[in-house]
């Protein structure tokens, strides 16, 4: 009680604040501003922020130049991509932006980007034709090169300021070409200023002030208290989020939703007995109640997936896992040899540092032994993210709860990571996507098939993209669950935000009505 | 040997252990990190990219070497002070630390002060008239203190100060509409030293509003410990013989517990405060993740999390350094001002 009246005192000093120069919040902490060495979503929502890929997915999924002025045009063999740049636009620090920039940018991301195999597993090299012309090099054809292109890792850097950090990161300071310069950088907080000499629509606000908060009780309590004028979703606990979608129907916040992206599924160990036998898989894939798992899990703010590619993501649609259907389940368990008398033993793996993880896998063991307590038994194992993620690749999980983004919004993105596969034997992977992914499912033709999926383009690709889901619904080596959705909330008095393709918020939009 | 001789061994005796006990350490963290499960790799890419791409990170990071030869650089680098390059984001560590040990140090050194204040105060009140009603609510008050769990504490304060009243920030170390004072990393200085040169008290208010809560919070928890041990103590010098002699010469009861109770009464409370403040050296992990207070604590349990070897080894040596740096320095305080104890 002593402490009281301290701190009413120390409350009384309260700031000013300029009414145009927002605070965003999040529980992103940033370690590096680097685009060579960003890998977390709040780094990329920053990147997009202050730097401009070569080209940038639209909210309808389209293709939008932003420093190409067209899309690239790709030789007749399919192994080279010629890109023609924007003129006129210049870096942070006054350095032209062209070709040159462009290959010194890719050429440092090839040599020391974290994910430096986005480009390097399919670019040989690039080359500047002429001042505002670059060309690639692919080892094998790409047809979805403009989205790899959007890549937030691939946003062109200042040549002059990088050029001592050519073979190192520069993790707290960026020279890009976007419409905020980044003039104060902490882990946990980031200064954000209207560049002036923006090429594009400048910012429709004074500046930002990007701030982590580490815990999402904090979180909730900023926006509630006006401390901040927006939030976002990234690792909010399911109950604030709740609470916050209930004040927006009152009238008391605004929110905005962008693409869902992010895949959350099961990964089934296939090529190891029990569910090396595809009739109980399949018992697997029919008996998950994903609406009711859904609302118990995330009171509805997930929306349920039966396809491995996002419905967001051309080829997502339809959905070819089937719904749930306890009865049928019933009987490719007895098929299996189950239920009478016999239950199947399943452990269940989830990542204990993730709350919905834990949430989904004590609904599901509980569903199930309402439902189908005779023929399956699931025994419930948590583990830390990293060290699960270590053992994956180690067939170590019969099943286990896993998620996934793709680096940029194609079915590529989404296929070749869980289904790929350099060496197979039969239908058992002994090398790649679905070996890391703890599957180890693969079947003959399949990585033909993926590799053909990435040099087609249009109605073949669709066609294409939609059978190999079908093929592998049916063997089940994965069970998609649900899809979140990347979710801002601002203040009343902020107008509407919107979101870009990528699953980005448009920071420079934001702005008081 | 005279007792400043044989006081001046144990203090170099004790110094001449650190390298060799900081040794151990350093090799039990080096190793006791790699036995974990995962790797820097592992967190950083999850289950993205190809085993070739990972191999080769893996590769760029220096982590496909041997571990004798991993344990070998390391060492070599540390006997010339370099605590080498963080894996996330190959910032130097010496320069992570630079920025979240003062922010820890600075809320814990705040944090002890009103805990010293207040749990002196509250340990002195019961003094009056034993078992009397103040001498109950200073006995509860320790107890409650000392019982409650930190970071519901935190939520609560956070929840009526930040939230619904709405007097102080819910969290950070300054507001993100100024730029934090260049200089020590101590906020408190910096913008003292700011308000004091340039007339500009802002920084100041605004580093008080946001520490406001936190060392709040923390002295709150540290304030029963202190209360106690000052109410025992102090209980058992006015019972002790030498007090009763010095009553019967007459002095008054507040000469008796001022000149003669209180000073004795008063050297475990010193030792009790610098093995908190040894503690706090490290940081108050919950404290610091509940307000989102960007000190080393909080930042070596995300180090932890990423895998981050050259960071985990350099916080806990660093860390290590330090706390063996303060207890020597309170055995010697103690040592000084009691002249009982023998070496």
């Amino acid at each position: 009680m002593a402490l009281v009246p301290l701190l009413s005192l120390v409350a009384a000093c309260q700031p000013r604040r300029d009414p145009d120069r927002l605070i965003v919040a999040s529980r992103n902490r940033i370690d590096t501003v680097d685009p060579a060495g960003a890998s977390t979503i709040g780094a990329m929502q920053l990147l997009s922020a202050i730097g401009d890929p070569l080209y940038a997915v639209r909210s309808d999924g389209s293709i939008e130049p932003r420093l190409a002025v067209a899309l690239p045009r790709t030789s007749a063999d399919g192994l080279r991509v010629v890109v023609p740049l924007r003129r006129g636009v210049r870096f942070h620090d006054g350095t032209p932006f062209n070709a040159a920039a462009v290959v010194f940018s890719f050429e440092r991301f090839l040599a020391i980007g974290t994910l430096s195999y986005l480009l390097g597993d399919r670019v040989l090299g690039v080359r500047a034709l002429d001042a505002y012309t670059v060309e690639l090099r692919l080892r094998k054809p790409f047809a979805a090169m403009a989205q790899l292109l959007s890549a937030v890792n691939l946003t062109p850097v200042s040549p002059t300021a990088y050029r001592p950090y050519s073979r190192r990161q520069l993790s707290n300071r960026f020279i890009g070409t976007g419409p905020y310069r980044l003039t104060f950088y902490t882990p946990q907080q980031q200064r954000l200023e209207p560049f002036k000499g923006y090429w594009g629509r400048p910012p429709a606000n004074r500046g930002l002030e990007l701030v982590s908060l580490s815990n999402s009780t904090a979180l909730f309590g900023a926006l509630q208290s006006g401390e901040v004028d927006g939030l976002l979703s990234s690792s909010l606990e399911i109950d604030h989020q709740v609470e916050l979608q209930r004040q927006v129907q009152r009238g008391r916040l605004r929110q905005a939703a962008g693409p869902a992206l992010v895949i959350v599924f099961l990964s089934l160990l296939s090529d190891q007995p029990p569910l090396d036998n595809p009739v109980l898989r399949r018992a697997l894939a029919l008996s998950l109640d994903r609406d009711r798992l859904i609302e118990r899990v995330s009171q509805g703010l997930y929306a349920p997936l039966r396809s491995l590619v996002p419905p967001a993501v051309p080829g997502g649609t339809p959905q070819p896992w089937p719904r749930y259907n306890p009865a049928a389940a019933r009987r490719l368990y007895r098929q299996g040899g189950y239920c009478a008398g016999r239950r199947l033993p399943l452990e269940l793996t989830f990542r204990s540092n993730v709350p919905s993880d834990r949430l989904f896998a004590l609904t599901w063991q509980a569903l199930l032994q309402r439902d189908l307590a005779d023929c399956v038994e699931l025994r419930l194992q948590g583990m830390e993210t990293t060290t699960a993620y270590r053992l994956l690749g180690e067939g170590a999980f019969p099943l286990i709860v896993l998620d996934w983004m793709g680096d940029f919004p194609d079915a590529d993105n989404y296929l070749v990571p869980l289904l790929g596969c350099q060496q197979a034997e039969g239908e058992r992977c002994r090398k790649g996507g679905s070996a890391s992914s703890g599957s180890f499912w693969t079947r003959p033709g399949l990585e033909t098939e993926l590799q053909r999926s990435a040099t087609l383009s249009g109605a073949a690709r669709l066609a294409l993209v939609r059978r190999i889901q079908r093929q592998t619904a049916a063997a089940s080596p994965y069970l998609p669950l649900w899809l979140v959705k990347p979710r801002i909330w601002v203040r009343p008095e902020l107008a509407a935000p919107r979101f870009d393709g990528s699953g980005r918020v448009l920071l420079q939009e934001l702005r008081r009505r | 040997m005279s007792r400043p001789g044989r006081l001046l061994r144990y203090v170099l005796a004790r110094l001449a252990l650190a390298p060799v006990m900081l040794w151990l350490l350093a090799t039990l963290v080096f190793l006791l990190l790699r036995l974990a499960p995962g790797d820097p790799v592992d967190a950083l890419l999850g289950t993205r990219a190809s085993a070739a791409a990972r191999a080769a990170l893996r590769a760029q990071l220096g982590l496909d070497q041997s571990l004798l030869v991993q344990y070998g650089r390391f060492l070599l680098k540390l006997l010339q002070g370099d605590l080498g390059l963080t894996l996330t984001n190959q910032q130097p560590v010496t320069e992570v630390i630079g920025q979240t040990l003062p922010a820890s140090l600075e809320l814990g050194a705040v944090a002890l002060l009103l805990a010293a204040v207040v749990g002196l105060a509250v340990g002195f009140s019961g003094m009056a008239r034993a078992e009397g009603r103040v001498d109950l609510a200073a006995r509860l008050y320790g107890i409650g203190t000392y019982a409650l769990p930190s970071f519901w504490l935190a939520m609560v304060a956070q929840l009526v100060f930040a939230v619904w009243l709405r007097w102080l920030p819910v969290g950070g170390r300054f507001p993100p509409t100024l730029l934090p004072p260049v200089g020590t990393g101590f906020y408190l200085l910096d913008s003292l030293r700011d308000g004091l040169l340039l007339g500009d008290w802002l920084p100041l208010q605004g580093t008080l509003r946001h520490l406001a809560l936190p060392a709040s919070t923390l002295a709150v928890l540290l304030s029963g410990i202190v209360a106690n041990a000052l109410r025992l103590n102090l209980r058992r010098a006015m019972a002790s013989d030498y007090v009763e002699a010095a009553r019967c010469r007459g002095l008054s009861e507040r000469s008796l517990i001022l000149r003669h109770a209180l000073p004795n009464a008063l050297l475990p409370v010193l030792t009790i405060l610098g093995i908190t403040v040894a503690s706090l050296i490290g940081g108050a992990l919950l404290i610091e993740v509940t307000f989102s207070w960007p000190g080393v604590a909080a930042r070596l349990q995300e180090a932890i999390g990423q895998r981050d070897y050259p960071l985990v080894q350099g916080i806990v040596l660093v860390v290590a350094a330090l706390v063996v740096a303060v207890t020597v320095t309170v055995d010697v305080l103690v040592a000084l001002l009691d002249p009982r104890l023998e070496f």
